[in-house]
């Protein structure tokens, strides 16, 4: 079910952003569109309520295979040992092959295992259809949107449809959530059109530590990491989040993201794009 | 920051002059060179012409073997010693910094010196290298009001957690 927000007047030029937001995979998703005048070509409002439609429609098929929390999945009957992986769907098994390759390249730090063998393809199946829903929303011609799925974002052009302006996302405070600690340009012309941020404030441990590679008291609460792509930024922080300073310094060498990593007890450890110039 | 970076790229170079060194002491019949003190100083790729003699066929005898690295060598020979010595050059190579080529030093089989040669973008301009992490002060950090954000970042929220979250009230006001 949809929701749409109130219409605001125009801050800026002739746009105004309108936003729909809809629940699934157990968190809150919101696509947020400039609106311009349909007389002049702009998207309006049943643009927004279509290709919102769209990218529910694309998360609740997502869930209704990868939901663990549908004892009817097949996920589940996976989980269950009811079926096996070679006789499992195509989209299954080709989310577990992305998954164990990023296992590889993060050299264990993510994993789509849990501790207990059960298979658990949650960590990338958000980024999966954040990524799919925006490859979607390009095909149905839409140039400038921000799309938001429980704290991982990705945009695309401009709030300022025929500018190079960036959208700005925040980055929430670990210890105070209703604060922001800083704000990342993302889309306009910059390199990086996704953020993602991992922690365990919100949802208990749902990210499995690797073996020894989070230290008592060097471990972050909080990891936020911008990249090109969705599922490379919400990868990587779970797999910072997992593995520690060790994946951090892995992960600014070998790709190209900037990273904002938050410890227990406040303090932070930032890639030059996070710190101030 | 920028020294890691040149570092971690000169090691890599030099992986590929080792890679080079074991290549060109195979052929001579030697079987560990390495960064080892084994192999001589002379060096044959700028065509000194003591190469001839250390190819010779006196595979394990001290100090008659050639190495190369696997571009040019420049001189510095160590004349009489039992290691390898000199400076090389490492192959350009391309990384997402752009091109980069370094040239390592050796003296008594180790590396002493590591000297980036090229180091520049397509502009010419020398770039940061290193995108390593750093400590960073929340007092210096660069301030974010949610007045002035689209949108936020943060750990998977729950349905519920989201009715109290500024991305909630964002989207409730569209902006």
């Amino acid at each position: 079910m949809q929701r749409t927000s109130d219409p605001m007047p125009a801050a800026t030029g002739t746009f105004v952003l309108k936003a729909r937001t809809f629940e699934c995979m157990g968190t809150v998703i919101g696509l947020t569109l400039p609106m311009g005048s349909p007389a002049e070509g702009q998207p309006g409002p049943d643009e927004l309520v279509a290709a919102t439609a769209v990218v529910e429609r694309l998360f609740q098929d997502l869930d209704e295979i990868f939901s663990l929390y549908r004892p009817d999945s097949e996920a589940s009957r996976l989980a269950r040992g009811e079926l096996k992986l070679p006789h499992a769907s195509a989209p299954m098994r080709e989310a577990y092959a992305e998954a164990h390759e990023w296992r590889l390249r993060t050299e264990g730090a993510f994993t789509p295992e849990r501790p207990d063998g059960v298979l658990d393809l949650s960590g990338i199946i958000k980024g999966h259809a954040i990524r799919e829903a925006g490859t979607s929303l390009l095909a149905l011609g839409r140039r400038d949107w921000c799309l938001n799925a429980g704290g991982d974002v990705l945009v695309s052009g401009s709030p300022r449809p025929g500018s190079t302006e960036p959208w700005t996302a925040g980055v929430v405070d670990p210890a105070d959530r209703r604060t922001l600690i800083t704000g990342y340009a993302l889309g306009g012309n910059g390199r990086h059109n996704a953020i993602a941020t991992s922690g365990s404030a919100e949802r208990g441990e749902h990210i499995w530590r690797a073996g020894n590679g989070a230290q008592d008291g060097g471990g972050f609460v909080q990891v936020t990491v911008a990249a090109a792509d969705i599922v490379t930024a919400d990868v990587l922080a779970t797999a910072i989040v997992a593995g520690g300073a060790p994946m951090l310094n892995h992960a600014a060498d070998n790709w190209d993201v900037a990273v904002l990593a938050i410890r227990a007890d406040g303090s932070m450890l930032a890639t030059p794009a996070f710190q101030p110039a | 920051m920028k020294i890691r970076g040149t570092v971690a790229a000169a090691l890599a170079s030099a992986g590929i002059l080792l890679v080079g060194w074991q290549t060109g002491t195979q052929v001579n019949g030697i079987s560990t060179v390495a960064s080892s003190t084994t192999a001589t100083g002379t060096t044959g790729a700028a065509g000194t012409g003591s190469a001839g003699t250390g190819s010779s066929g006196t595979a394990g005898s001290s100090g008659s073997s050639s190495s190369t690295g696997s571009s040019s060598s420049s001189g510095s020979i160590g004349s009489s010693g039992s290691s390898a010595a000199g400076t090389y050059k490492g192959n350009t190579v391309q990384t997402r910094f752009g091109p980069v080529q370094v040239q390592i030093t050796v003296a008594s089989g180790k590396i002493t010196d590591i000297t980036a040669l090229q180091l520049t973008n397509t502009d010419g301009k020398s770039i940061q290298i290193s995108n390593r992490a750093a400590p960073l002060l929340r007092s210096k950090v660069l301030a974010a009001q949610s007045a002035n954000v689209q949108t936020v970042s943060g750990a998977t929220i729950t349905s519920d957690a989201y009715l109290t979250s500024l991305q909630a009230a964002i989207d409730a006001a569209n902006l």
